[in-house]
């Protein structure tokens, strides 16, 4: 009838299929999928627009869409990984793929990690039992770069030792001269050969007693443990703008329209995931 | 001298529009309510009613639809992408609140990534929109700072003559004014004067409620708990809405086959935010209706500098325990004084 007055643009809601090239069994329930975009135009945009701390929508049509984060580096783009806990439908579904099956991928979306204001700075990274995907993302989009920052600390717990997800991996950072690695299970939650500290996360890192001279803090797990840990780092001295946490709310639609994500006045799609400490602290506590 | 549509003319109006290949969508008696609906003849218009009782929402953003079909093959998966039914729409008889509330969703569904769905259906509707000149006990467009003749949304707004007999008819936009080039034939110039638009009065304080709102200490107050110990959370308020506007993204079909649905939902639920651990964020329905009186007059301004709110009083003439905007922001500005 008139022209065209309200610019649209390709869907937003159609996603790009991704096929399982490799998985890995992480603890019990906790699986890693290794996923190939199909279409190499999906992948450039990939590419061009992913960061680390951005998250996406995994799905399985007849199922549904899930959300979780991208869990490997932004150094890495050849694929994604996710870290997963089969715990509802979508998860269950995804957990039933395999190798050389085809999922469904949305984004990425929100908000990233500022790396580029982490040079030369020291590093902590605290994650508690599956909350470590996302900040395994930043962690070795920062080790594949590691001439450019100072000290990285990982303190990592989970509640038993089965339930420490990318056990390979937290071989390898034990091993690296560069990198200090302190790892935890719940009281109780340890096996006859564990040899790595028994406590929860806050009082281990107290002990650990990183310094918060020139150090940024990533702190990612349930929120019992945020909030706890939040109160230590306050204690050793940690400033709440040079502590980074990830939140992550329910979602169906991932860019700001489907109405439920929002903390407050902020929608964690949007203008999150990743908040520093001082913005959470300004959130309303009750809709966290 | 002003142009003027008469009431006797209508129907050859809808021939034509139809001709030309133009839905005409107007205010009807559907199955006991009354709706926006398609019409064969303008005899099936009612301009009688204060407003039908659904929104004109539901043109833009309906109740459900297909936006993607997929096909699970051997080795691809095909998807489909469903757009809705093409082609141009004239939405005859919107009220001023209706349309202004299409203009107030524009920018969230714009907001970076465009919502396809809605922005197509935007682009193919002229909105001709009679200014209303009677008002019911629930309206309450000027406490939003808005008239029974606003023109926000509007492409073309008619005024009631005071004879009955037809419309003083205003063109606003380009697209508008297309529409009633093609109908020129059947309008008439006249000195006929306008009838007197609807009174409504104030209701609520609507800058002292705000600024109550805004206040960060106000989250926490027992008002919440006081206002919302009625609420069923039956959600009605929120699918009548013409700017509610959240929805869930649902699949149907089997492993094989089948189609992706966008569908209203809304804040009253409690499944709405639940994750799949159990923990909600908003767990209880009083913290359910401070998120939809939050987003309306604090969240959504904030980011779109507009209330999302266009004052057409559904929320509480169909609330089965009587409370809605009006009743709460009343509440609201009491407490602010």
């Amino acid at each position: 009838m008139t022209e065209n007055i309200y610019n649209t643009q390709p869907n937003i809601y159609k996603p790009a299929i991704m096929k399982i090239v490799a998985r890995q069994d992480e603890a019990p329930g906790v699986r890693t999928m290794r996923l190939e975009f199909l279409d190499p135009v999906d992948h450039e945009y990939f590419k061009q627009t992913f960061r680390t701390g951005m998250f996406g929508l995994y799905g399985v049509y007849g199922e549904g869409e899930s959300t979780f984060c991208v869990a490997s580096p932004e150094t890495r783009k050849e694929y994604i990984e996710c870290t997963f806990r089969q715990s509802g439908r979508v998860t269950s579904a995804l957990a039933n793929a395999d190798v050389g099956d085809l999922i469904t991928f949305r984004g990425p979306y929100g908000n990233r990690f500022p790396i580029e204001e982490f040079y030369g700075k020291n590093l902590l990274f605290i994650s508690g039992g599956i909350a470590l995907p996302p900040t395994r993302s930043v962690i070795w989009s920062c080790l594949d770069q590691r001439e450019k920052f100072g000290k990285v600390t990982i303190v990592y717990g989970a509640r038993t030792v089965a339930d420490l997800v990318y056990k390979h991996e937290l071989e390898e950072w034990q091993e690296r001269s560069d990198v200090e690695l302190v790892l935890t299970v719940d009281p109780g939650g340890e096996s006859p050969d564990w040899k790595n500290r028994i406590g929860f996360v806050p009082t281990v890192l107290e002990e650990a007693a990183p310094s918060p001279d020139n150090c940024i803090a990533v702190i990612c797990g349930p929120p019992i443990m945020i909030k706890f840990t939040l109160i230590s780092l306050k204690k050793l001295g940690f400033d709440e703008r040079n502590v980074y946490t990830t939140l992550e709310n329910r979602m169906k639609c991932g860019v700001g329209k489907c109405g439920r994500c929002n903390v407050g006045s902020v929608y964690v799609c949007k203008e999150g995931p990743v908040f520093t400490a001082a913005e959470v602290s300004c959130m309303p506590q009750a809709d966290l | 001298m002003t142009k003027i549509l008469l009431i006797d003319k209508l129907d050859n109006c809808v021939e034509r529009w139809k001709a030309a290949g133009i839905t005409v969508i107007g205010p009807v008696h559907r199955a006991n309510i009354s709706v926006y609906a398609a019409v064969e003849h303008a005899s099936e218009f009612d301009f009688g009613l204060v407003l039908p009782d659904r929104s004109i929402k539901e043109l833009f953003f309906p109740q459900t639809e297909p936006m993607l079909r997929y096909a699970i093959k051997k080795d691809t998966i095909d998807t489909i992408e469903c757009m809705p039914p093409s082609g141009p729409r004239i939405i005859f008889g919107s009220r001023a609140c209706d349309a202004s509330g299409m203009a107030i969703d524009d920018p969230l569904f714009g907001w970076d990534y465009k919502d396809t769905y809605w922005f197509q259906r935007r682009n193919e509707s002229v909105i001709v929109t009679i200014a209303c000149i009677k008002a019911d006990d629930f309206c309450m467009c000027t406490s939003l700072n808005m008239e029974p003749d606003s023109t926000k949304g509007s492409d073309v707004l008619l005024r009631p003559l005071e004879n009955g007999k037809g419309w003083l008819v205003e063109e606003l936009t380009d697209r508008g004014q297309e529409a009633f080039t093609q109908i020129a034939e059947f309008l008439q110039e006249s000195a006929d004067a306008p009838a007197q638009t609807a009174v409504v009065e104030k209701k609520f304080d609507l800058e002292a409620s705000v600024a109550w709102l805004q206040k960060p200490e106000n989250f926490d107050s027992r008002f919440w708990k006081e206002i919302s110990m009625r609420c069923i959370g039956c959600a009605s308020c929120t699918y009548l809405c013409p700017t509610c506007h959240c929805f869930d993204i649902q699949d149907e079909g089997d492993t094989y086959s089948g189609v992706r649905r966008k569908n209203w939902d809304s804040c009253s639920f409690a499944l709405f935010t639940m994750h799949t651990s159990g923990h909600n964020p908003r767990s209880t329905q009083s913290a359910r209706w401070r998120q939809r009186i939050m987003h309306k007059f604090n969240y959504f301004p904030g980011k779109f500098s507009v209330n999302s709110c266009s004052g057409c009083g559904r929320c509480s003439r169909q609330c089965p325990v009587d409370m809605g905007i009006t009743e709460t922001l009343q509440e609201i500005s009491k407490l602010s004084l």
